[in-house]
């Protein structure tokens, strides 16, 4: 009977790319395979976006009738968010954290690859409605008594497919919190961890809370859509407005779920990119975790209107979870003062990422005065602040993230003339694209409506929106073209071509499937700048927490 | 970046208010975006030393703990002190109305002083001939936000309000209440998503003096006539609906002769039967939600062709030809 030796320098069995991808549960490909699938996503999302801009252009209905543009918008918010924002940076978590913490792998790599193959079944569960008479068309909140009502299977297969992804965030989530609890490297103690890791450890307990809630309703509705369950229908007993209390007790900690990973993305590209430590990193942490509280506290700020909701709680908490915001802002502009600045693509979307992040903040804080929601709600201002958080914060910190980390997974850097092609029509297009439609809100324009009058005066602004929108699509051309050609062709810039702090950049780019033939000591949360700098006496001795005069 | 002219009482307390915060966060932009420019600019690298390595301060952590937290209690107390004032209640209203939002109309329904039911007035619309709600200026105006069939909300951006008008079954519906500062009309509609046609669920608000007011009143009341009744043994057409699909792509009747269309709706959704010359809408039944079977009376028409179709769901299923021979 033969053997076999279990040696790692045995050659491995020879099996199909194909097959190997397929099956794999080595996290830094499931990583990729989350990455991926996300961008593909995005652009299928991305299409529907421009959909909706061209037929919001002008007034009138060009191309679309009223229930096709509803399905639009409505797969467009889907997809967006729930397959899309929230996957990718759980593809990055997934690629990097294991790294970061100097570990062979996640807790459970069988759990991960499970986790990941939920989504793009999810996914296309979700579009499978276009088959089978019409996709789900009640807005991606699916506000119930109309979701209730809604005929056709489109809504019942967006309910499946979106708690199939559902299990598959809280697979993922458990699979991050127990890898971070139990796979650190030795001397990589809790205040040791990147603040990436951080970020995603609170963002992983968000999402353990918050989507069995949401996948409650879910079910809820699934039952009265098809058993005859009376859980939000008001005709046969039920609250409509509790369907909205479940979504938005998910929904809002959801909005953090997306934010804060893109926030410790941010806060590892600014310390290599000024060469300072990330300052104030333990109030860093603290200010991650009382978001990560407070993010449960807010959820009703979304139904001011409703006026079935305690007003001044809600609005004393939303205000209050701007303070532990703001505290990072100042972490992260203490930062950049006196530090040594470069200006690759990655720090140039995180520079992005800070400030029209900024924007969104103070137009949530405006919205948190329900005598001013009172009229914004609804409105285009809300479609404006909630692209400022997701797309000017997160995705921008989604792009950070992958020409940061790209060398890293593949030992080749992204071209730093398309990149900062692909900035700079990125960024002017999604403020051409997103700030016009505070205007629009302000003077009265409501949310998912598919035509306005010719005399309401919003057909300026609408226009440039939908160019704005088009400027955002063409930035992506750069953008695949770099990532095709890089992969192909690109530059080899060996393991740690941005001068890391981070473990990750302790191994080879990209790492051998085991992860680290051998870790640096870890004796801050910067071990690799430690080893690069451990000749420096002086600046290690420098090291000291002085004050150097405060700032605002 | 200013919401439109405030045009009630309240309106004007929520447009100070809003003007307050737009500074309050101007400055804060401003501040933040200004440091940032400053920052990259003054900092960017200029040699290859190693910037001092500054951990963090605990006492600047505090200060800009601090600020923030400031900022955003003088905020609170602002908003707090202006709901309550644009919350408060007049103990006679100088008119209530019952508004109705359904899918894709509204229905103003002023209630009167008196309990004659036949007394009262309601003004009727459609998304295709949106309606007018008369307000008097200067009297408190209650509004009782009643839905049957999703939530829809009462919008008007000159008010600088909105209420949903939430389907509450045996719970009592939501309530708003404003001071009309100005005479003027207004444009509404729909704030929350209702449905397909919900963008074009819109309204006007005729505000006027009181004398005009009950002019207006006082005219819609008299011309409220009966709804035409069919002369006896005139034709009946036969239609009905499922699955947002018509069950017959043609129907024929008698030219010159009123007729009667009985519309069985089977499902649990708003559909019609409307007739239209080209583009042009001779009759438009009301919308009606299934199960169950209305009869529409339609004038005399002359011969020709014609289309019918449901109104809230223009798709090739619910389209058909009417002959009139």
């Amino acid at each position: 009977m033969a053997t076999t030796a279990l040696s790692p320098t045995t050659e491995s069995y020879r099996r199909s790319w194909v097959l190997e991808w397929l099956t794999t549960v080595d996290h830094k490909k499931i990583g990729v395979l989350y990455i991926v699938n996300s961008f593909l996503f995005f652009f299928a999302a991305g299409i529907l976006a421009l959909v909706v801009r061209s037929e919001l252009a002008v007034p009138g209905l060009q191309f679309l009738d009223e229930r096709t543009f509803n399905q639009a918008f409505t797969m467009h918010g889907t997809i967006m968010i729930f397959l899309f924002v929230v996957p990718v940076l759980s593809g990055f978590a997934n690629y990097i954290v294991p790294l970061q913490l100097g570990a062979p792998d996640m807790a459970f790599p069988r759990i991960n690859a499970l986790s990941f193959w939920f989504l793009p079944v999810g996914g296309l569960l979700i579009f499978s409605g276009y088959l089978f008479g019409g996709a789900a068309a009640e807005g991606w909140t699916g506000y119930a008594p109309l979701s209730n009502y809604s005929s056709g299977v489109g809504t019942d297969l967006w309910l499946i497919g979106l708690l199939l992804v559902g299990v598959a965030s809280i697979l993922g989530a458990v699979n991050l919190i127990a890898t971070i609890f139990k796979m650190r490297a030795p001397g990589m103690t809790l205040f040791r961890m990147p603040i990436l890791v951080w970020t995603v450890l609170v963002t992983a307990t968000l999402i353990l809370l918050a989507t069995p809630v949401l996948a409650a309703g879910m079910i809820a509705l699934f039952i009265d859509r098809n058993y005859g369950g009376s859980f939000f229908d008001p005709n046969a007993g039920g609250n409509p407005v509790l369907w909205q209390h479940l979504f938005w007790f998910f929904g809002h900690p959801e909005v953090y779920i997306v934010i804060l990973p893109a926030m410790g993305v941010v806060s590892e590209i600014l310390p290599v990119f000024t060469r300072r430590p990330l300052f104030g990193y333990r109030a860093f942490v603290f200010a991650t975790i009382a978001i990560g509280f407070l993010s449960f506290s807010v959820w009703a700020h979304h139904m001011f209107t409703t006026g079935q909701v305690f007003l001044p709680f809600f609005t004393f908490m939303t205000v209050l979870i701007a303070v532990p915001t703001g505290v990072k802002m100042f972490n992260w502009m203490a930062t950049l003062w006196r530090g040594s600045i470069t200006f690759a693509t990655p720090m140039l979307f995180a520079l992005g990422f800070l400030s029209m992040f900024l924007i969104g903040g103070i137009s949530g804080v405006m919205l948190a005065a329900p005598p001013i929601d009172f009229h914004l709600q609804d409105t285009y201002f809300v479609v404006a602040h909630l692209h400022y958080v997701f797309f000017g914060g997160s995705v921008f910190g989604v792009f950070a993230a992958t020409y940061y980390w790209f060398p890293k997974m593949t030992g080749r850097r992204l071209n730093e003339r398309l990149g900062k092609v692909h900035f700079w029509l990125h960024f002017i297009g999604f403020n051409l694209a997103f700030f016009p439609m505070h205007m629009l809100g302000i003077q009265g324009m409501p949310r998912r409506v598919s035509d306005y009058a010719p005399d309401a005066g919003w057909t300026l602004w609408n226009l440039a929106s939908t160019a704005g929108a088009f400027m955002i699509a063409v930035s992506v051309l750069p953008f695949l073209v770099n990532v095709a050609a890089t992969f192909i062709n690109g530059e080899k810039v060996g393991d740690d071509p941005w001068e890391g702090n981070t473990l990750e950049w302790a191994t080879s780019s990209p790492p051998p499937p085991h992860n680290f033939d051998k870790l640096p000591p870890i004796r801050s949360e910067r071990p690799v700048f430690d080893l690069r700098h451990r000749h420096d006496a002086e600046h290690l001795a420098a090291d000291v927490t002085v004050s150097e005069g405060g700032h605002s | 970046m200013v919401p439109p002219e405030p045009h009630t009482n309240e309106a004007k307390e929520v447009f100070w208010l809003y003007n307050v915060v737009l500074v309050m966060g101007g400055i804060v932009f401003v501040a933040v975006e200004g440091f940032i420019v400053y920052s990259i600019i003054r900092y960017r690298r200029r040699d290859d030393r190693l910037p001092t390595q500054v951990h963090g301060n605990n006492l600047v952590e505090l200060i800009w703990t601090a600020i923030p937290t400031v900022i955003v209690m003088i905020l609170f107390v602002l908003s707090t002190i202006t709901l309550n004032s644009i919350s408060a209640r007049a103990t006679t209203p100088g008119v209530t109305i019952e508004v109705e939002g359904r899918q894709f109309e509204w229905i103003f329904h002023y209630l009167d002083s008196d309990t004659d039911p036949a007394n009262d007035v309601r003004v009727t619309s459609s998304f295709i001939e949106p309606g007018t709600m008369g307000l008097p200026v200067g009297e408190p105006v209650r509004l009782i936000l009643v839905s049957r069939d999703v939530i829809h909300s009462f919008f008007v951006p000159a008010f600088l309000v909105k209420r949903d008008v939430i389907p509450t079954g045996d719970r009592p519906p939501n309530e708003l209440e404003f001071t009309v500062s100005e005479a003027g009309t207004y444009a509404g509609q729909c704030a929350e998503f209702c449905g397909d046609l919900h963008a074009r669920m819109t309204f006007s608000v005729q505000a006027m003096s009181r004398a005009d007011f009950d002019a207006w009143i006082a005219a819609i009341r008299a011309g409220a006539t009966p709804a035409p009744s069919a002369p006896a043994g005139s034709a009946v057409l036969k239609i009905a609906a499922d699955n947002t699909a018509f069950d017959t792509r043609g129907l024929t009747a008698a030219a010159d002769e009123p007729f009667t269309i009985e519309f069985n709706n089977q499902e649990a959704l708003s559909h019609n039967v409307a007739i239209y010359k080209g583009s042009e809408p001779l009759f438009n039944g009301e919308f009606f939600k299934g199960p169950g079977t209305i009869s529409y009376v339609v004038q005399a028409l002359p011969a020709g062709e014609y289309i019918f179709i449901c109104d809230v769901h223009p798709v090739p299923d619910m389209t058909g030809t009417l002959t009139v021979e």
